[in-house]
């Protein structure tokens, strides 16, 4: 049915009224559905705490694993000393890698790749280096850092 | 209440005898592929043998970080037939994958996808997908060592999607990282989400060979025999076949138990010789073939891009092979055809063996 002066019928109205209902509801629902399946990320820590006394008094040409928000650092002892930290998950497809002290470098299972003593990939699929720290120390704190990251304490 | 009874009771209220002609009249192709249609009533078998020993592993195990690993080392070792069932829903899931992949490639070289089964083709792809998200997220259910460092690359993998790879990847791990959280996010995938679409899509994909009958081969139209009844004739060899692969999962189950390796651990390195599951062989030598970097663009970006393409390809071949959905011969397609069938192959057993 059409009205004299209406441009559309009655029909055409009332489908354009209810489907446009169902589909503001259908999209609202949606979003909802949407917005609570996608998960909050959170970011990766821009710098850790850790106690000096447990990492210092490794060994040379050794690493030791701390927790880099859920991600794997290394605090790592070279032959000669000098300590360095690293983020120790590959940069090809993320999966941990571990120090072989043999051979002075870092190797990761899951594809084969190499990194060198200071984390430059440079054997296998992985296109970048491992990512190195800042090492700080404070009282007794070990404080590691993203690099040129400025870490301030909380005054105690 | 006798059976003649019961029958009569029914029968004055639904129209049985309907039914049971419609069911006498469906009849079966003829010809010298016919073989494979037992391919996908195999599968459809071993799905719902996956459904009921799912259910039942469903009442024991644990699904969070602290207790996962350790319910189901208490199923194996704790539970009546606890055991029988862990490792009969593991080779379950490993035959309805190869199952799935003979099923997917006779139709992709039979050409059974031609119109006017599009959507036919189109179905089974999507329960093709379901079923691998299906083994990657049953298999993370286990919490050790392996399954978590595959579940890393694989949705890492994801990552490297350009435009919505981080919105992918942070979809399915509930997160910034694999965590138990993404334990949670996969159990649930893996016993309510993906069951209920495989029934939807299964049952949609089953009413739509209902409708169009089965597929003959272009080349076999003229060479048919007379087509056989399906009951109770071919419904009885289904029997057969679903009897004797029954027993291949069982005997499998008792000689080869799957292991469980090391409680998952986000800090430990990840375990040498790590492979991942066989169906994601073929991604994963491919993935080797590329550099870290080609023309200072990431290399796995690349890879994933070229993967992703030929994967959608595949998924709408139908409507790229216009000459077989007139009815004539295709022989491109069939090479096509070919290529992706000792592709996938090959790179499995190179996978395999190195």
């Amino acid at each position: 049915m059409k009205l004299d002066h209406s441009l559309v019928t009655r029909r055409i109205f009332l489908n354009t009224l209810f489907g446009g209902w169902i589909a503001a509801v259908a999209s609202g629902v949606l979003w909802a559905l949407l917005k609570f399946a996608f998960p909050t990320l959170g970011k990766e820590p821009d710098f850790v705490i850790l106690r000096k006394t447990d990492f210092e008094g490794i060994p040379p040409n050794s690493v030791k694993p701390f927790a880099w928000g859920g991600k794997l650092g290394l605090y790592f002892k070279k032959e000669n000393g000098t300590v360095q930290a690293l983020k120790g998950v590959c940069t090809h497809m993320e999966c941990n890698v571990t120090y072989k002290p043999d051979e002075k470098k870092f190797y990761c299972a899951c594809h084969k790749g190499w990194f060198d003593e200071n984390g430059r990939n440079i054997g296998g699929p992985p296109p970048k280096p491992l990512e190195v720290f800042d090492i700080t120390v404070e009282g007794d704190k070990l404080i590691i850092a993203k690099k040129g990251v400025k870490v301030e304490l909380p005054k105690a | 209440m006798s059976c003649r009874r019961l029958k009569d009771w029914f029968g004055e209220r639904y129209d049985i005898e309907g039914l049971g002609s419609l069911a006498r009249s469906k009849t079966v192709p003829s010809h010298r592929f016919d073989a494979w249609y037992f391919a996908g009533g195999l599968t459809l078998f071993l799905f719902v043998f996956q459904f009921i020993t799912g259910m039942a592993l469903a009442l024991y195990y644990v699904p969070h970080a602290e207790h996962a690993h350790k319910s189901i080392i208490d199923i194996v070792t704790k539970l009546n037939m606890g055991w029988l069932f862990r490792s009969l829903h593991h080779w379950g899931a490993q035959l309805a994958i190869l199952v799935l992949f003979v099923h997917v490639f006779s139709a992709l070289l039979l050409k059974a996808y031609r119109k006017p089964r599009e959507l036919v083709w189109l179905t089974g792809f999507v329960m093709l997908a379901v079923s691998i998200f299906f083994g990657l997220s049953g298999y993370f259910l286990l919490w050790d060592e392996r399954a978590f460092a595959a579940v890393r690359v694989a949705t890492g993998g994801a990552g490297n999607l350009p435009l919505v790879g981080w919105l992918i990847k942070g979809f399915l791990r509930g997160g910034l990282d694999v965590t138990g959280e993404t334990l949670t996010r996969f159990y649930a995938f893996h016993v309510s989400i993906l069951p209920l679409v495989t029934i939807a899509v299964t049952g949609l994909h089953i009413l739509l060979v209902q409708l169009h009958g089965m597929s003959v081969p272009l080349s076999q139209e003229e060479k048919q025999g007379r087509p056989k009844p399906f009951f109770p004739n071919l419904f009885y060899k289904d029997l057969i076949v679903w009897l004797v692969c029954l027993g291949v999962v069982v005997t499998l189950a008792v000689l080869l138990p799957p292991e469980i390796g090391r409680k998952a651990d986000p800090l430990a390195p990840a375990p040498e010789n790590i492979k991942p599951e066989w169906y994601f062989l073929f991604l994963f030598q491919t993935l080797k073939l590329f550099p870290g970097e080609i023309l200072g663009m990431n290399g796995e970006t690349i890879a994933i891009v070229i993967i992703s393409a030929a994967i959608l390809f595949f998924f709408l071949i139908p409507f790229f092979d216009r000459r077989s959905a007139t009815g004539r011969k295709s022989p491109l397609f069939t090479w096509i055809g070919v290529f992706y069938l000792v592709y996938f192959a090959v790179m499995t057993v190179i996978g395999f063996l190195t």
